[in-house]
């Protein structure tokens, strides 16, 4: 397994965020997290970047322990969220450039340029953040995620604010990105059939815990409790959501 | 510490002083407003009431130095702040960046803007007041280490509170710093302070910079009594500061402060 999560746990406070989550990524896979608001993925993918150190339990990655191994493990890492701005004072060329440092890219400007023509932003180059849309800024941050040619990508809800085309050229890239080099993807969308058509496996969390691991046929039949010939994230997500309100 | 990070640091604090108007302002305006204020009263300090030349370049010598010791401090945190401001603590601290590689870039980075500044203000004082500091600087660099490390120190410990507080207490940023002068004699002798409050001033690093800066300047030569008092105060702060800084931080990681400043 290139992710090894173990029995984690996060509590702040009173309050049980993460209750003992457990699962595994294989290389060259693409998993993903799925569930309601508050399920606790945000919390999960934010303690495997160590962003938030987890109460109890571990998370290996690349066979190290996060815990212990940070630097080398996030060197070989990277992450986006639409959710997260970059200093929007900054061109585009500049943050990439700031970035591109941050990870020791070799030939940074050559990498830069590539990833601005993957994500068809190279005319946005001299532009300053502050004055880009919200589709742009979300591929600005694809752009810097696939910077260092990661092992290892954290994608929270990558094509949230993507039109449909663009929405489409992103998950192309990373599907190409994941058949050239085999990288491996830790995916959260709320966006079920875009799941469903991207991901090899998913692990859906509810009260922060693990509900169900598997092919998203799988997920299908094991919350919905019944034999289905094609995956129906959608029914599940809304079977899971309603229940948890209840 | 892996050069690159900390380069990357420098560079994306470069670009930000180059495109947000504030941080040249404060760079260069405020340094330069001081001096040209200063530099009048100096001016009829010894024209028309007859001061003695050797303490008008004290005063002088001292408003320069203070704005050093100013700017670095507050460049220090709103370094941060402009983290927190623009949302990007979490692209920062989610690629291998370490927080000492954080802050010696920020120090590397704010080193270089307040020689920038302290540069257009001794140029300033030099042509329009003939006060000229370069001179000095040897007999002045023990003092101006002292004041560096402080500034260092007090720039890491309001960081580290902005980190706990977060942006409720920004304003330290730029009052810290000014709480102390006061206290740190920087126009005026120790000796001038009442009893009880000499007792504080002689905690500060920075009244030994200024009694040893004075004492440089009006020929008394070196002073090793108030160089080795500053060295040692401020080892005592920079252990201090570094240590509250890193166990924020942590304690920022454990209750998930890191990704909810924003």
């Amino acid at each position: 397994m290139l992710v090894q999560v173990e029995n984690l746990i996060k509590r702040f406070g009173d309050f049980t965020a993460v209750d003992g989550v457990s699962f595994g990524i294989k290389r060259g896979e693409i998993m993903g997290m799925l569930g309601p608001n508050g399920a606790g993925k945000t919390t999960t993918l934010q303690m495997i970047l160590g962003l938030i150190t987890p109460t109890a339990g571990e998370i290996r990655i690349f066979g190290k322990s996060m815990a212990t191994h940070r630097e080398e493990i996030l060197d070989r890492m990277n992450f986006t969220s639409p959710y997260v701005a970059f200093p929007y004072r900054m061109t585009v060329q500049e943050n990439l450039t700031v970035f591109a440092r941050m990870y020791g890219v070799r030939e940074p400007q050559r990498r830069i340029d590539e990833m601005l023509e993957r994500f068809d932003i190279a005319r946005l180059r001299d532009k300053p953040i502050a004055r880009l849309s919200s589709g742009e800024n979300t591929r600005v941050g694809l752009a810097k995620a696939m910077l260092n040619d990661p092992d290892l990508l954290l994608l929270d809800e990558p094509t949230a604010y993507l039109d449909p085309d663009i929405a489409y050229q992103v998950k192309e890239a990373l599907l190409e990105a994941r058949s050239d080099r085999g990288m491996t993807i830790l995916y959260t969308s709320h966006n079920m059939s875009e799941v469903e058509r991207l991901c090899d496996r998913i692990v859906f969390l509810n009260h922060g815990r693990v509900i169900a691991i598997g092919s998203p046929i799988e997920i299908t039949q094991a919350i919905l409790n019944e034999e289905r010939e094609a995956p129906a994230l959608e029914e599940v997500f809304l079977r899971v959501a309603r229940e948890a309100r209840e | 510490m892996k050069s690159h990070r900390i380069i990357a640091v420098i560079v994306r604090h470069a670009y930000e002083a180059r495109r947000n108007a504030d941080r040249i302002t404060d760079m260069v305006y405020w340094p330069v407003l001081d001096i040209l204020m200063w530099g009048f009263f100096t001016t009829y300090l010894g024209r028309g009431v007859g001061m003695r030349p050797d303490v008008i370049n004290v005063l002088l010598g001292a408003t320069i130095l203070w704005g050093m010791f100013y700017s670095f401090q507050r460049d220090m945190a709103v370094g941060f702040l402009d983290e927190l401001w623009s949302r990007n603590l979490i692209n920062l601290f989610s690629t291998p960046l370490t927080i000492n590689e954080y802050v010696t870039g920020l120090i590397c980075i704010n080193l270089a803007k307040t020689m920038v500044g302290v540069g257009a203000a001794s140029l300033l004082a030099w042509s329009a007041y003939h006060f000229n500091i370069f001179p000095w600087i040897p007999a002045l660099v023990p003092y101006l280490l002292n004041l560096v490390l402080f500034a260092f120190a007090l720039g890491i410990l309001t960081t580290g509170l902005i980190f706990r507080y977060t942006t409720r207490v920004q304003g330290l940023a730029w009052s810290f710093a000014g709480l102390l002068a006061p206290v740190s004699c920087v126009l005026y002798p120790l000796k001038s302070l009442p009893g009880w409050l000499r007792a504080i001033a002689w905690m500060l690093p920075t009244t030994h910079s200024f009694e040893g800066m004075r004492q440089a300047m009006v020929g008394g030569g070196f002073s090793p009594y108030h160089f080795w008092w500053g060295i040692g105060l401020n080892a005592i702060y920079f252990a201090l500061a570094i240590g509250i800084f890193k166990l924020v931080f942590e304690a920022a990681r454990t209750r998930g402060l890191l990704v909810k400043l924003e």
